[in-house]
């Protein structure tokens, strides 16, 4: 409380100190960052990212060596890594679906990890690679949104949100950040989807799929999307495809977290569990058929056996 | 800009004498007063900036240019961004210095946010880099820019024309129809008057050349006409068109002439006609 | 894998690339421009470490275009490619040097003759009649050699494209399904489908 007085205050020992500090930081006395775009880029007061990185010659190579849990099982910190998340847009605005498992090495942390992050009441982010990095900036874009949806007076676009994540994370590139999101959104464009990453890849698109499982989500979800999908349909597919990918990957699972994004904003439509989809289906909610999606359960009383016609039975007269 | 900057000012007026002031907090004010002078002073020409339904026009006065000046090297209107136009009144020095930042803040919010700036965001950073300049006035070593600008244009997914003014001050708003410079005063009242919503495109620039024509003594040669039409489109009307328009207006300012003097026939006649009458009448009486 | 070409003819230069963005074994996106056009007559192809490529190719673009508004002509092919690898030159000495491979295809109205520079991540620059950077150069270079003609008609030109992209996508073990054609000729930039 009185650290926010004294920060803000313009008397005082503590606003004298900050007057000489910013007389002896003269060289930039008169740069107009303050007012530029770029004014406000990993740090609200400077313009300038001046997150703290770990004191040592190479940060990256600091951060591997007590975060590789390949080389060494035994390491520090071992980063949550296997996920499922996935994002597509049609004509009804963006189905976002993501599971639930935390995996440390081969030991599942958590089965209940949030991994969308409500940005806001119109823009979402997903959660893959390093669940602190995709926290800690997602929530910090966050911020800036709404820096900006206060100076100009509308709403950020979506293009413009993921571009400050992607700026920002490409300036810690090689620093050992690690993360793979989705940034989604409503605004004057229409429905949106970015794909943003921890290498500085930025990517339009209409339907993504990050993390361990992704391919298996991709295996269903491309077979299944069309831009003309109907709400339920488009919902059952995001939720099939999560069931999918929580299945087969071993990093992945638990439950899946289904978003639906339209011109109002975003809505949460519910947690399914994936077990529980297997055997009996997501239960009475739009697009389900009210049956399980595991294979055995598809196909019950059906088989490939195809014997020949039984031979009609004549009877053999004498 | 560091400290190896002059705290003593080297400032030339308008009329070609030099001020050397020494910034304190007092003569600070002294200062800003000059600036302030110079930008009532008749030194410079007008410029005007005319919103219509959807489009808007720039009209500027242009000063004859010298006999062996190239005229393409004195420009008053500047592009900003595809979309963005800018026409400034004041230290042309400044104005070149304040026109780069804004160009380069155009590219750098495209490089940061993808999307163009809106004509309100490039207006507010320029009347953001004023008012730090006013600002460090206080602590010496820069002063204010001397220089009023028009901001025209269209934001990017949107119809709608929009025309912002910023003062040297840092003051920034937006407008139907403005003028600065040169009998800024003169220009706005007539526009005051004579502006409507949902101007079309001619009506607009007919009502730009007008006000302009209420300063500019010398006609079509001396007035330069942009015109912006929808995002990125802006085309500068040749001489013929101005020369067409301001002779259109001439006719039509002759035709009222004509009308008001033939009323004013008129109503001499008939006061003549009157006082004739009475002057019958009383002629007529036959004096007895 | 990252693949690009671009052959100049009579009066234009054809730049193609794929369109693919790819991450570990997965395609992200089969529809992806990796070719900017930086102003009129100049477009550039880039390739190279993800992220940088962007960056890089979005940093140059808008040095390009303040250029153009700034003085109100954009720089000629020549001009642009010398700064273009000056600033990647630059970034080589730095703390952390952007990776990126160019094509710079343009026309000089002023020479009315097509332009194409090969500039690598090293910062080396050259102009060329013909050029290809990634996995597929070594395929269509050689090809190029024997089937370039710098005085071929369009459609000859797109002919010989042709033959460069069938033949890799014929040996390259992941060749690329899809790419971007853009045309420079004194029109300005065109795309076209092949």
């Amino acid at each position: 409380m009185n650290t926010f007085v004294q920060r803000f205050s313009t008397t005082g020992a503590l606003s004298e100190a900050r007057k000489a500090k910013a007389l002896a930081a003269d060289d930039e006395e008169f740069s107009d960052a303050a007012w530029g775009s770029e004014a406000g880029f990993g740090n609200i007061a400077n313009g300038v990212p001046t997150f703290a990185v770990p004191a040592v010659p190479d940060p990256s190579a600091f951060l591997r060596l007590h975060t590789d849990d390949h080389a060494d099982p035994s390491c520090r910190i071992k980063i949550q890594h296997g996920t499922t998340t996935l994002a597509f847009r049609y004509k009804g605005g963006v189905i976002v679906a993501v599971d639930s498992r935390a995996t440390a090495g081969s030991y599942i942390a958590s089965g209940t990890v949030k991994k969308v992050i409500e940005i806001n009441p119109y823009l979402l982010g997903t959660m893959a690679g390093g669940a602190a990095d995709c926290q800690y900036w997602e929530t910090y874009l966050g911020i800036h949104c709404r820096l900006h949806e206060l100076r100009n007076r509308e709403r950020i676009s979506v293009s413009a949100a993921s571009k400050y994540l992607s700026n920002l994370v490409y300036s810690y590139k090689g620093m050992g950040l690690s993360m793979g999101t989705m940034i989604c959104g409503w605004d004057k464009t229409g429905p949106a989807v970015f794909y943003v990453d921890s290498d500085g890849t930025r990517l339009k698109g209409d339907l993504f799929s990050v993390g361990s499982g992704s391919t298996h989500a991709y295996g269903v979800l491309d077979q299944g999307y069309h831009w003309d999908l109907s709400d339920e349909e488009a919902q059952e597919l995001g939720r099939r495809s999560i069931y999918a990918a929580g299945h087969r990957d071993a990093f992945s699972g638990n439950t899946c977290n289904l978003y639906h994004i339209k011109q109002d904003g975003w809505h949460f439509l519910g947690n399914f569990d994936i077990s529980k989809m297997h055997y009996e289906g997501p239960g009475d909610v739009p697009g389900s058929f009210g049956k399980g999606y595991g294979y055995d359960i598809r196909v019950e009383g059906r088989s490939s056996a195809n014997p020949p016609p039984a031979a009609p039975t004549t009877t053999v007269t004498a | 800009m560091s400290r190896s900057y002059d705290r003593a000012l080297t400032v030339f007026s308008p009329d070609g004498h030099l001020f050397q002031v020494t910034l304190t907090a007092t003569n600070r004010n002294q200062l800003i007063r000059v600036i302030y002078r110079w930008n009532t002073l008749a030194k410079r020409s007008a410029r005007v900036g005319v919103r219509g339904k959807d489009v808007v026009v720039l009209g500027v006065e242009k000063k004859s240019v010298l006999q062996l000046q190239d005229p393409r090297t004195v420009r008053k209107v500047v592009m900003l961004d595809d979309h963005v136009c800018l026409a400034f009144a004041g230290l042309t020095a400044d104005g070149r210095v304040l026109i780069d930042k804004a160009r380069i803040e155009c590219q750098s919010h495209r490089l940061t946010v993808e999307d163009p700036v809106t004509v309100e965001y490039i207006t507010k950073h320029i009347a953001g880099i004023k008012q730090i300049h006013e600002k460090y006035t206080q602590s010496g070593g820069v002063r204010p820019f001397g220089i009023s600008t028009l901001i025209v244009g269209f934001d990017p997914d949107d119809t709608r024309p929009r025309l912002y003014q910023t003062e040297p001050s840092g003051i920034y708003s937006a407008w139907k129809a403005n003028a600065i410079g040169r009998s800024s005063k003169t220009v706005r009242e007539f526009l005051e008057k004579n502006h409507k919503d949902d101007l079309s495109r001619e009506e607009t620039i007919k009502l730009t050349v007008k006000s302009l024509l209420e300063v500019v003594q010398t006609g079509a040669k001396n007035i330069e006409i942009s015109v912006m039409e929808s995002y990125g489109k802006v085309t500068n009307l040749d001489l013929p068109e101005i020369e067409a328009i301001v002779a259109g207006i001439e006719r039509e300012k002759e035709a009222e002439a004509e009308r008001k003097r033939s009323r004013l026939a008129a109503t001499a006649a008939g006061q003549a006609a009157m006082s004739s009458r009475a002057d019958e009448g009383a002629s007529g009486t036959p004096g007895q | 894998m990252e693949t690009s070409f671009a052959i100049t003819g009579k009066g234009y230069v054809i730049v193609a690339a794929d369109t693919t963005a790819a991450r570990s074994i997965v395609k992200m996106k089969t529809d992806e421009d990796k070719i900017k056009t930086l102003s009129e007559h100049l477009v550039m192809a880039y390739s190279g470490e993800p992220g940088d490529t962007l960056q890089f190719a979005e940093y140059v673009s808008r040095n390009i275009r303040l250029y153009a508004i700034r003085n109100l002509y954009a720089l000629r092919p020549a001009a642009a490619a010398a700064w273009i690898r000056r600033a990647l030159a630059t970034s080589l000495r730095s703390r952390k040097p952007y990776s990126v491979n160019l094509l710079l295809g343009g026309y000089d109205e002023t020479e009315h003759a097509p332009k194409l520079y090969w500039v690598d991540y090293l910062g080396t620059m050259d102009e060329v009649p013909f050029a290809a950077h990634g996995y597929g150069s070594y395929f269509a270079l050689s090809l190029l050699d024997r089937y370039h003609d710098p005085s071929a008609s369009l459609e000859e030109g797109l002919a010989t494209l042709k033959r460069c992209i069938d033949e890799v996508s014929k040996r390259l073990v992941v060749s690329p399904g899809t790419y971007k054609v853009k045309i420079v000729d004194k029109d300005g930039v065109r795309e076209v489908e092949l």
